[in-house]
């Protein structure tokens, strides 16, 4: 038995290996850890294809944070956050010049959209009446899938836009 | 959309130019599904399934049946997740201690990009030259 044992823990360690780890999976440490550093507390991700845009907590207040995934560094949002508002879902284009938003303001829940490259936020009508719960705006940012209330069922509205 | 069979939250992708319903090949168990998240042109779907007492994330690659089930590396809970357009990035959200954190991972060496457009490239079955 003696002379068996190296090769079996070899063989036991490499099922395991194959097994129960993760293979090809690599977590993005720097960048992981950076977002955790600038917030308390971070939630609903949304991916582009070099973005990243979440609702971030700081101070007990909530901002919808859009981060530049090749130097982890967010990027200006002017106008998107305001004051009033509290934000409950996001989602960015692939090319991160859209951000999809569900906010409430006043008691009402809105859905809006942002324009990055034009720093405009536009409030977008949910028709026939409903209340906006979560939003997933496609690659291209011409396709908006929006989560909506009506009457106490689930619809989800696709809304094209321009 | 996840929609409700059963009384089990479950994912179900539709074709938007027919409306057909299109099938997915390791998602009709593992309820309850969450946060289903598809890349560019569909090849890729991930969504979060309970695999008894565990909740992991699965990517269904539907161009060559394959399925990823991805356990996380910090070994926490997925809570919800975001796909990159082009397949190469997850992100999702954890909790820990009490606060919600996102991880970022790299499926780069896991996944084919699913570029804008459609380009196909290899499948297991189809060798690059």
């Amino acid at each position: 038995m003696t002379p068996h044992w190296p090769r079996l823990t070899a063989l036991l360690i490499g099922l395991c290996l194959m097994g129960c780890g993760p293979s090809g999976l690599r977590p993005e440490r720097s960048i992981s850890s950076a977002l955790q550093r600038s917030s308390d507390s971070r939630r609903w991700p949304s991916l582009g294809n070099r973005w990243l845009a979440s609702i971030a907590s700081r101070n007990g207040r909530e901002r919808i944070e859009l981060v530049d995934l090749r130097n982890g560094q967010p990027v200006p949002l002017p106008g998107i956050n305001q004051s009033d508002s509290q934000p409950i879902s996001v989602s960015v284009s692939g090319d991160g010049k859209r951000i999809a938003l569900i906010r409430s303001r006043d008691g009402r829940t809105e859905l809006m959209l942002y324009r990055r490259g034009v720093g405009v936020l536009q409030r977008l009508p949910v028709e026939p009446a409903g209340v906006p719960r979560e939003v997933s705006l496609d690659g291209s940012g011409r396709l908006l899938a929006v989560q909506v209330s009506r009457k106490g069922l689930w619809d989800v509205d696709l809304i094209r836009l321009p | 959309m996840i929609v409700d069979q059963r009384g089990r939250p479950t994912v179900q992708l539709k074709d938007l130019r027919s409306g057909g319903r299109l099938p997915l090949r390791h998602l009709s168990r593992q309820q309850p599904h969450s946060s289903p998240s598809l890349s560019w042109n569909g090849r890729y779907l991930a969504v979060i399934i309970q695999r008894g007492n565990r909740r992991l994330v699965l990517i269904e690659d539907r161009l060559n049946g394959r399925a990823h089930p991805l356990r996380l590396p910090s070994g926490r809970s997925p809570v919800r997740l975001s796909l990159s357009p082009d397949g190469r990035q997850l992100a999702v959200q954890t909790a820990d201690r009490g606060r919600w954190q996102v991880e970022l991972l790299d499926l780069s060496e896991l996944l084919e990009p699913d570029r804008r457009g459609g380009l196909r490239r290899s499948t297991p079955a189809e060798p690059q030259p």
